[in-house]
């Protein structure tokens, strides 16, 4: 299962002192948003320059669950059609996406559906989605309501918020529900087969659980 | 020019003076016409345009932008620190060629196309091996046309051309090492090579040298689309192999072989590599 192999409860480099390590992804249309994203949610800012993200980057960032600490590492990916081949190749080992549209843009919106299918091709099936629609704040210039966004992602089974990067809408709150959703899936899989991480207890993050020495995954 | 262009939010090099003050009583002009130019007058020199820039004419600009680039690198690293106290970051040498106005990203040009110049975060350095990337936009949707993917490969103090800043327990220094294990084995050249490669045949790989040992005030580069040949050839893509490319002057350009590679870009007859071999070229 690509989950343990990120889960590996001790990193090898940085700051080792965490109890997991979630890689998240964001993805979606040139210009939607995805670098203001991450900005906002990692360093708490934002500018209204545009500089297209060459290829791909990522920020670290720690988060608490359950005196449980986890680091994310997300991965902001260029949403330029010509770094497909190095985007996609960061899709296997992903345990969270965050597909992203821009409400003023209906091209982004359309092409949400295929971003989806890239999902699917290229990250393993337990990989968890949180389709937002971004520059909630521009509703002069909206284009694509709320309803068709919610309704979107119910058919595409995944959870959905309106953001904005500008104005700090749902920023944390998506990053924080796709944690959650991860955590949960996890929990699953262990019910299922507490085989598959290591030998993990199946103690879950949602319950106070004392800290483990395993280095499996138990949230 | 009659061009304008956008200032940046805030740069090292907004102080007043930040590079002047370390220019040499005997600053030169910039030049864009080495020895060997002289020499032999060559159609480089048709390069070389009055400052009236005409729509959609980019070839004078860009010559600029690569002299301008150049020259302030030059006189960066041929500045006599009488006392020897300064010590500038290695990402401060990277920074340089990036601070002439002229690079700003997403300049805006009267012309159909735009450049732009934009500088990698520390964990792209690593992954990507890139410490800047020149892309020639289109306009109507921005997408590079053209890109000139740039490692330096100067710094005497850097090694393998990575940031080499002292491990500290913030997050950046941190994501860097995470970023150096997603780069597994492979040099930080090899790095730039796939990188260049999987974009595809429009994205050069330059491997620029600053500051050569007895001959610190050149810059050398190496330029390419195709280097993943010469896997074949050798094991490893490193840095002794980028140097081996100065060997033997009959590779040798001069700095506005960068243009020519682009004007063949754009003209619809590019059909894949312009180069079979890698382009050395050295700017004096
Ligand atoms: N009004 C508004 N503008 C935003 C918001 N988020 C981003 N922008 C602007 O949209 C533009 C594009 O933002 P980026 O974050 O660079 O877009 P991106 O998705 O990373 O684009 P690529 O890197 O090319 O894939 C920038 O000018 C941002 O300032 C938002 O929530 N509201
Ligand atoms: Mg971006």
């Amino acid at each position: 299962m690509a989950a343990t192999q990120d889960m590996k409860g001790k990193g090898e480099g940085g700051d080792q002192n965490f109890d997991y390590m979630f890689k998240l992804l964001i993805i979606g249309n040139s210009s939607v948003g995805k670098t203001s994203f991450l900005f906002r949610y990692a360093d708490d800012a934002f500018t209204s320059a545009f500089v297209s993200t060459v290829g791909i980057d990522f920020k670290v960032k720690t988060v608490y669950k359950n005196d449980k600490r986890i680091k994310l590492q997300i991965w902001d990916t260029a949403g330029q059609e010509r770094y497909r081949t190095i985007t996609t190749a960061y899709y296997r080992g992903a345990m969270g996406f965050i597909l992203m549209y821009d409400i003023t843009n209906e091209e982004s919106f359309g092409a949400v559906q295929d971003w989806s299918t890239q999902i699917k091709t290229y990250s393993w099936d337990n990989a968890q989605v949180v389709l937002a629609g971004n520059k909630c704040d521009m509703d002069e210039e909206r284009v694509v309501s709320v309803d068709s966004g919610r309704l979107l992602a119910e058919q595409l089974g995944f959870e959905f918020f309106e953001t904005s990067a500008k104005d700090n809408i749902n920023v944390k709150q998506t990053f924080e529900r796709l944690v959650d959703l991860i955590c949960d899936k996890m929990s699953e899989s262990l019910d299922a087969d507490p085989a598959v991480t290591t030998g993990a207890p199946t103690a879950k993050l949602t319950d106070s659980a004392p800290p483990l020495q395993q280095p499996g995954c138990n949230c | 020019m009659g061009l304008k262009f956008s200032q940046p939010p805030s740069s090292p090099f907004k102080a007043p003076g930040f590079l002047s003050s370390f220019r040499r009583a005997s600053s030169r002009q910039p030049s864009f016409n080495p020895p060997l130019q002289s020499l032999h007058p060559s159609i480089f020199s048709t390069l070389r345009r009055p400052p009236a820039v005409k729509p959609g004419d980019f070839i004078p600009l860009f010559s600029d932008c690569v002299s301008a680039a150049s020259s302030r690198t030059q006189e960066y690293l041929g500045f006599q620190d009488p006392e020897d106290k300064f010590h500038p970051s290695p990402e401060t040498l990277t920074q340089v060629p990036s601070a002439p106005r002229t690079f700003q990203k997403h300049v805006s040009l009267n012309m159909a196309d735009a450049f732009s110049c934009t500088a990698m975060t520390p964990e792209q350095r690593v992954l990507l091996g890139a410490d800047w990337v020149w892309a020639l936009l289109e306009k109507p949707t921005k997408t590079p046309k053209v890109q000139i993917a740039v490692q330096v490969l100067h710094l005497p103090r850097r090694k393998e051309a990575e940031p080499t800043e002292a491990p500290s327990s913030d997050s950046r220094s941190e994501s860097v090492q995470m970023a150096r294990l997603e780069g597994g084995h492979r040099s930080v050249q090899e790095r730039l090579v796939d990188f260049c490669s999987s974009v595809g045949k429009d994205c050069y790989a330059l491997f620029l040298f600053f500051g050569r040992k007895n001959d610190r005030e050149n810059v050398y580069g190496v330029l390419s689309n195709n280097f993943e040949a010469a896997v074949g050839k050798c094991s490893k893509i490193d840095r002794t192999l980028i140097e081996n490319f100065f060997k033997g002057s009959r590779y040798l350009h001069t700095c506005s072989f960068i243009v020519i590679v682009l004007i063949k870009c754009l003209k619809k007859s590019f059909t894949g590599d312009v180069m079979n071999n890698a382009s050395a070229f050295n700017v004096k």
